[in-house]
């Protein structure tokens, strides 16, 4: 079991470092072959016709989402696309979770962060392990693929089975709201009523979806079906979970609280309570590498006496470490230093070129010192802080195993539970209840080791773990602390020669799969998603380097929305405004000029610039206007940010951005997600860090780690670019241009360049 | 024992005096619509009403709201004198499309009914200030356009 973990998770491992990079686009549903075969359970009169949805006998349709919603809308939005196909009735449109099963494999996640030569090897893989993973900004990319093809044949079947049976032609048949007419004779009926009849029929291998041009539910925004649950406050999220089981006599729910050692790195050696015994509230104790979990009859109760522990740690402790002597360190990787002895918390750097052409060398070198132009920035570790504390329940009882998490990948979660709990991956439901946010936090298995081994000693009792506020920020994954040196050098017409992106900070992918199995920490393949929005840029210059050193760090890491994209934006936007402001050019013109070979860049460029009217005026003194330009997930985003610098506080007045995600399927949600993202990426900009002082996380709840309020947020505009390019992600592209245009802008403002964040003004 | 009115109805609960009215709901009565985000009042997601004011209810110990009402999400717009209010509030959120995660929502949605109970007609700075919760997805635009919606829609006396 434990062999066989290792060898899924390292494959899934493999392609995670390459992130989400390339379109899949055009993959027929048939690619599952022998998966597509799976049909989900049905009750008396129902039919499912593939694996994502049935029709029920009153002609409703349920479709089966295999990929989980932390708020990004997206039980909504597949079931749209399945819907659109259908030309069914939103209104008799309903969705739920979908078990786990190969057919539900993300594909595109895996293949497309593979080198482009591996990529067929990866579907493949994908295809065999079939994991279910909601991340990269993948699954609507993943659906248009399967999903949509295979609602598209279940239309052709059901249109033919009502033709076989009125004895009509098929092509004299249509759709509307879910039934089935024929306009000459004015007949009639319900699309479940064929439902069993289509059933017996063969799907077609190779279905038409319709075109965009026949769309009714696509490229609208009906009501997503997750909100008005949300708004009566009766959506259940992991930490609501009440197991109810009438066969249960062991005496119902449980609580866990659970305490990591203070220090980032480090074990648990011994745990101290006064009078040397746990409060009576105690039922249980557990303890973990680093951790101690308390069982009491109430969270709170658990929680408290955690309060009186002492927890002890020891082994080979993180005891020094700190975010200003990281952040020397880092300073001397960039300056070439790789000497371990020098580099006490970092080790040996790996320095890799991700990418690389004409010839930077001898670009630099040919630059006099006058023509050279070099800034160096920094971004602090960040942590995800999802509204919704981590938690996971469990139960283990007569051999099953039931886990109920938000989690962002359910076969990965039964894979555990099982080498756990040392039984089959059948012998595991996994249950998966709204996410109160993700951000890329729930893809960590922590919490559900931690629920498991207090499960392991309550006698069949379910027990709902949860952290505390306090635990998520001092003991997250965070985004790595990441350093850059930008250098450009300039040609004897005084144009841009050289673009150089230099790098240091840790791959992220091996944290994570290092954490999800130590026998995966050790050399690990090229992170690309160290240098995503970074290795590719659609600017052109005559000579272009993307380096990167990779470092080791005592803390963890972890996905937080856009990876890295969400730096690198940072260190490319505002260096090419720095570049603009240097050449004495309007950041615009610079931008738009070197964007020749990039039309689509331009178009979004030029629409957010014309929407923000980029000219115009501002209202007065202390207001400045900066803009910022990132491609991420195969999407496109320009944002204008407007800003009032008052008595050196920022004030963000106005974002007004441009997006071209291909096709906006549901514009009213990428409106939504665009703001939500950018809102992300301005907190942090303006407000939070984590720091590192003796080897602890300084902050430790919402005071210190402070997120934007509603009085702070700004006026939004987005304008949609349907370019009608191959669909790009959504859930993530607001975040990158978000805080370069806000330093571009406070620049406009104040003109201070901002090079680290948080920004600070004094 | 603490008694106390939630929802409308008697509760009659055997916890530490000192525990907070969150757990309490969510563990002794199993009304888990009202959140835990921070436990130190920071954001807003245990926000319920007692006796008709907003309160923070992971630092509001039970002992505090014996012989009270609470309000909370569940029969915020079923009962008590905010309940049209709530129902305004309620359309106005999802006619706005408001929630996306939706962890914070049922917070915001008790300090907009609170907010709206009192001053019919706020003004920006009024909303402002009253509606401190945090949100992670960053609704906030969303919700801007529902609290309009919901103003003009209590003012017209609509739920």
């Amino acid at each position: 079991m434990a062999r066989s973990l290792t060898r899924r998770l390292f494959l899934v491992g493999s392609a995670l470092v390459g992130g989400a990079l390339v379109v899949g686009g055009g993959l027929a549903w048939r690619r599952l072959d022998g998966a597509a075969r799976h049909r989900p359970a049905t009750g008396p009169g129902e039919t499912a016709l593939t694996p994502w949805f049935k029709l029920t006998p009153d002609n409703r349709l349920v479709v089966f989402v295999p990929r989980q919603d932390m708020g990004q809308g997206i039980l909504s939005m597949l079931a749209q696309i399945v819907a659109e196909e259908l030309d069914f009735d939103w209104a008799r449109v309903t969705a739920e979770q979908a078990g786990i099963h190969p057919a539900y494999a993300n594909t595109i996640v895996l293949a497309d962060g593979s080198p482009p030569a591996l990529r067929g090897m990866m579907e493949n893989v994908a295809k065999l392990i079939g994991v279910q993973m909601t991340g990269g900004s993948t699954s609507v990319r993943d659906a248009w693929g399967a999903m949509r093809h295979a609602a598209a044949a279940a239309r052709a079947v059901l249109v033919e089975a009502a033709a076989a049976r009125w004895q009509l032609p098929a092509s004299d048949l249509a759709i509307e709201r879910g039934i089935v007419r024929h306009a000459a004779s004015g007949r009639a009926a319900p699309l479940a009523e064929f439902a069993t009849d289509a059933a017996a029929r063969a799907l077609p291998g190779s279905p038409t979806p319709k075109p965009p041009a026949a769309w009714r539910l696509l490229g609208t925004s009906p009501l997503r079906l997750d909100i008005p649950d949300k708004v009566r406050g009766v959506a259940r999220f992991g930490i609501d979970v009440r197991p109810q089981d009438t066969t249960d006599t062991t005496g119902g729910l449980l609580y866990a609280a659970v305490r990591h050692i203070p220090l980032v790195r480090g074990e648990l050696q011994d745990v101290r309570w006064p009078g040397g015994k746990p409060p009576p509230a105690v039922l249980h104790e557990v303890r973990g590498r680093d951790w101690l979990a308390v069982i009491a009859k109430s969270w709170w109760e658990a929680e408290r006496a955690l309060g009186q522990a002492e927890l002890v740690a020891g082994g080979a402790s993180a005891t020094t470490v700190s975010s200003a002597r990281l952040r020397a360190q880092y300073r001397a990787v960039l300056d070439g230093e790789d000497d371990p002895k020098k580099l006490p918390d970092l080790g040996r750097p790996i320095r890799r070129v991700f990418n690389a052409y004409g010839d930077p060398d001898r670009a630099l070198a040919a630059a006099a010192e006058k023509a050279r132009f070099s800034a160096d920035y920094a971004v602090p570790f960040l942590a995800h802080v999802p509204m919704e504390p981590l938690n996971c329940t469990a139960r283990i009882r007569e051999g099953k195993v039931d886990v109920w998490v938000g989690n962002q990948a359910p076969t990965i979660v039964q894979w555990l539970a099982a080498g756990v709990c040392d039984v089959p991956a059948e012998a595991v439901t996994v249950h998966t209840p709204w996410l109160g946010g993700g951000f890329g936090r729930r893809f960590d298995l922590e919490v559900i080791r931690q629920a498991l081994a207090c499960a392991k000693v309550t006698d069949g009792r379910p027990v709902q773990l949860i952290w505390s506020r306090r635990e998520d920020i001092q003991h997250d994954a965070y985004r790595p602390m990441v350093a850059a040196r930008m250098t450009a050098t300039f040609d004897a017409a005084g144009q841009i020669a050289l673009w150089q992106h230099e790098m240091v900070g840790p791959s992220v992918s091996k944290s994570v799969m290092g954490r999800m199995n130590p026998m995966l920490a050790g050399d690990y393949p090229p992170d690309v998603t160290n240098a995503e929005g970074a290795m590719h840029l659609p600017y052109r210059f005559a000579h272009f380097r993307c380096r990167h050193a990779q470092v080791d760090l005592p803390v963890p890491t972890g996905y937080w929305r856009s990876v890295g994209n969400g730096y690198n934006a940072f260190f490319v936007e505002t260096f090419i405004d720095e570049l603009a402001q240097a050449m004495k050019r309007d950041p615009y013109l610079l931008r738009r000029e070197l964007l020749a070979e990039a039309p689509r860049h331009r178009a979004v460029l030029e629409a957010a610039v014309s929407a923000a009217r980029w000219n115009a005026p501002l209202p007065g003194m202390g207001w400045g206007r900066g803009l910022a330009l990132a491609e991420s997930f195969k999407s496109i985003v320009a944002m204008v940010v407007d800003v009032e610098v008052i008595d050196q506080k920022v004030h963000v007045r106005r974002v007004v951005s441009a997006v071209d995600c291909g096709r906006a399927l549901d514009p009213g949600n990428v409106r939504a997600q665009i703001a939500g993202g950018a809102i992300m990426g301005l907190t942090a900009a303006l407000k939070d860090a984590i720091t590192l002082e003796e080897g602890r996380v300084v902050q430790s709840n919402l005071h210190d780690y402070p997120l934007m309020t509603l009085a702070e947020c700004p006026h939004f505009e987005t304008v949609i670019v349907n370019s009608g390019a191959a669909l790009g992600g959504v859930g993530e592209i607001g975040v990158p241009p978000a805080a370069p245009a806000l330093g571009n802008a406070i620049f406009a403002a104040t003109g201070k360049r901002l090079r680290e964040m948080p920004f600070r003004l004094t | 024992m603490t008694r106390f009115t939630v929802n409308g109805r008697p509760a009659d609960v055997d916890a530490p005096p000192d525990k907070p009215l969150l757990w309490v709901l969510r563990e002794d009565l199993g009304l888990v619509g009202t959140k835990y985000g921070c436990g130190i009042a920071a954001c807003g997601a245990c926000t319920v009403l007692v006796d008709g004011q907003a309160v923070r209810s992971c630092v509001t110990p039970v002992s505090e709201v014996a012989g009270k009402r609470v309000s909370t999400i569940e029969g915020l717009a079923e009962e008590g004198p905010q309940a049209a209010v709530a129902q305004a509030v309620q359309r106005a959120w999802i006619e706005a499309q408001v929630p996306q995660c939706g962890y914070c929502q049922p917070g915001f949605i008790t300090a907009a009914t609170a907010l709206l109970a009192q001053n019919r007609a706020p003004t920006e700075a009024e909303i402002e200030a009253a509606l401190t919760n945090l949100c992670r997805c960053g609704t906030y635009p969303a919700m801007r356009v529902a609290l309009r919606r919901a103003v003009e829609l209590t003012q017209k006396g609509q739920g």
